[in-house]
């Protein structure tokens, strides 16, 4: 081959000549133009529905930037007595009090049917005010609106309603002058919600570290191809992880609310099975690039293996583990609000159900606060694998 | 402490690739020695010396340090004697997370209980040992800062404490200089110096440099391919040998 060459002319150095000649870019062009009018076509865009449809979406737009957060409230009064329809199981009474604003029964035992005197003492003078029944379930249903006389008591008399349950009470609330600032019904759902998100991903995260761990060192290829069992298990490891980490979350999710029911359990489940995956993906590969040099160094000063590992292998995968750990804790965070909307619990079920019956603020109330929360984790979680690697 | 004599017979090194590192070494190393081990890069420094300590396992032949034969001892015995001996390496080898206190402490690992390693605990003088052998390096106000976080001098010096904290009759060093520059390679070859001049350490130091075989050494050994070609006095190195062992076309290059 090589004395054969020497007799040929050296081929013109291929940089000289271009390989694309120039009408090869028409029919290049063309076909690119092909793929995009069809990818235009099928996809449907209109740019002019940006505008002429404006007004559509602007209440929509309108509501989301105006969450229902705060609510302005009436200041109100309470006092409430117990009814009860048997003595038997009766709540103890309550010390009868003589001053303050009070509610006194005529009796205590009624039967659904009989009449019974209201009288309520000590409260605001000349007000508004409205007598609720309230069953054992803790439902309430307006009995009677009225008014307080100037000396701040009223008496009435009502016929007592058939009510569920045995045992029930007496509201009366009493509406004040002026009003107060309060969290909307939305804001304190919305925020316990996102406690529980929160928490679904803990729970997420923490159950995939107690099996990504051990399953990581499986996983690590300098650690298990020293033998044809253990690259066996490497690659068996290895490929669980993968076709684990392709499911989407998204569709574990549906399948554990299906077998689990809807709620947070089955946002835990899927969460903490993709996490297992990307986590013992990304320990493994950490425990792959560990330094030997410090294995080397300890063993040479005449350590024990266990000494080995704690101080020359520990040291150099706890830090790692730990900010992948923290970092994975927030991406589960976004990931179930994703994961609530399809039965994974949440805030993310809420939004969603909101979302449905188009309230829109409330939805916005929700919006807002999974932004403050994710943005919070990622500052957190940043801060928190800056200190630690 | 008095140092420790080193005996090496016939000591042969075939990697499983079929690389022969070490072609029948006999070597002699005498107690208090600073013996300097020179020669090109892949010539078997590195294997002579992790052959000594069994980090490497010879293919055959045999190590003896003071009549103790290392090559038949069992595993328990090789880290009693491993503690004996402090290596110092050419990347330093700490753990670059580890404060350098942690880094110096892990040096007299070997004469724990190893079960106290679970719990992190370390007895207090073993701590003032620490302590002290940072500041024999001049180290001793970075105890508590990561290892990473010093300079490549620094870091060597870290690792000459943890070879302190074995309290070692034998040094070996792989190329301790080999990543610093000139003017740190010589604080950190006056340290191991000092060790070999007051403590009576044996040191066994694998260097690149002629001038600094010649300024350190008591004794220079030289590998070429495996084999050693010049075992003499440092000065008696000359233009003619010094070709012999790294090749016609090496220049000597001064390190002052």
């Amino acid at each position: 081959m090589a004395n054969r060459t020497v007799t040929q002319p050296p081929p013109p150095p291929t940089i000289l000549r271009s390989r694309t000649r120039p009408w090869t870019v028409v029919p290049v062009l063309l076909v690119v133009a092909i793929i995009y009018s069809y990818g235009w076509n099928v996809t449907r865009i209109d740019v002019g529905q940006l505008i002429t449809k404006v007004y559509l979406v602007r209440p929509l737009v309108r509501d989301l930037v105006r969450p229902d957060v705060l609510r302005w409230t009436p200041r109100l009064q309470t006092a409430s007595a117990s009814l009860n329809f048997t003595a038997e199981g009766a709540p103890a009474p309550g010390p009868s009090v003589q001053t303050g604003p009070r509610v006194v029964l005529s009796s205590e035992v009624v039967k659904p049917g009989s009449p019974l005197v209201i009288r309520g003492e000590g409260l605001a003078p000349s007000r508004p005010a409205a007598i609720y029944w309230k069953d054992q379930s803790g439902a309430t249903a307006k009995a009677l609106d009225l008014r307080t006389d100037a000396q701040g008591a009223f008496v009435v008399q009502l016929t007592v309603p058939d009510l569920i349950g045995e045992h029930h009470q007496i509201v009366v609330e009493v509406t004040l002058e002026g009003r107060q600032l309060r969290p909307s019904e939305a804001a304190t759902l919305v925020s316990s919600r996102l406690v529980e998100t929160l928490f679904l991903a803990l729970m997420g995260t923490t159950i995939a570290v107690i099996f990504a761990v051990p399953l990581s060192f499986l996983g690590a290829k300098n650690l298990m191809t020293r033998n044809p069992a253990g690259t066996a298990i490497y690659y068996v490891v290895r490929t669980v992880f993968n076709i684990t980490r392709s499911v989407e979350p998204l569709i574990m999710a549906t399948v554990f609310a299906v077998w689990v029911g809807i709620g947070p359990f089955a946002g835990v489940l899927a969460l903490a099975l993709h996490s297992v995956a990307s986590l013992g993906k990304l320990y493994s590969e950490q425990i792959e690039s560990i330094d030997p040099g410090p294995i080397e160094a300890i063993t040479a000063t005449g350590a024990s293996p266990l000494q080995v590992v704690r101080y020359a292998v520990v040291p150099q995968i706890i830090p790692p583990f730990i900010a992948f750990t923290v970092y994975r804790w927030d991406i589960n965070v976004r990931m179930s609000t994703v994961i609530g909307m399809v039965g994974g619990g949440g805030v993310g079920f809420l939004l969603i159900q909101y979302i449905n019956q188009l309230l829109w603020r409330e939805a916005a109330t929700a919006v807002w606060g999974i932004t403050v929360v994710v943005a919070a984790m990622d500052y957190a979680s940043a801060w928190i694998r800056e200190r630690v690697v | 402490m008095p140092g420790a004599a080193v005996r090496i017979e016939h000591l042969v090194k075939v990697y499983p690739d079929g690389t022969h590192a070490l072609h029948d070494i006999n070597l002699e190393v005498k107690p208090k020695e600073f013996l300097v081990i020179i020669g090109l890069s892949g010539s078997g420094k590195s294997t002579l010396m992790r052959c000594i300590n069994r980090l490497i396992e010879p293919t055959s032949g045999k190590v003896y340090i003071d009549d103790v034969e290392v090559t038949a001892l069992n595993h328990e015995e090789l880290r009693r004697l491993r503690r004996q001996i402090g290596m110092i390496f050419q990347q330093f080898n700490l753990v670059k997370r580890s404060s350098v206190l942690t880094n110096a402490l892990s040096g007299r690992l070997g004469y724990l209980a190893p079960q106290w390693a679970l719990i992190n605990y370390f007895p207090r003088d073993v701590k003032l040992q620490a302590v002290e052998n940072l500041k024999r390096v001049g180290i001793a106000e970075k105890a508590f800062t990561r290892a990473d976080q010093l300079s490549g001098g620094q870091q060597q010096r870290v690792g000459i404490a943890r070879a302190l904290m074995q309290e070692p009759r034998l040094i070996l060093a792989d190329e301790p200089v080999a990543s610093l520059d000139p003017a740190t390679s010589h604080s950190v070859l006056k340290h191991i110096e000092e060790l070999n001049r007051q403590d009576g350490v044996t040191v066994m130091c694998a260097l690149h440099f002629l001038s600094l075989a010649r300024r350190y050494g008591t004794r220079v050994v030289a590998l070429k391919a495996g084999r050693i070609v010049f075992t003499g006095m440092p000065h008696e190195i000359d233009e003619h040998r010094f070709k012999e062992i790294y090749g016609e076309e090496a220049v000597e290059v001064e390190i002052t």
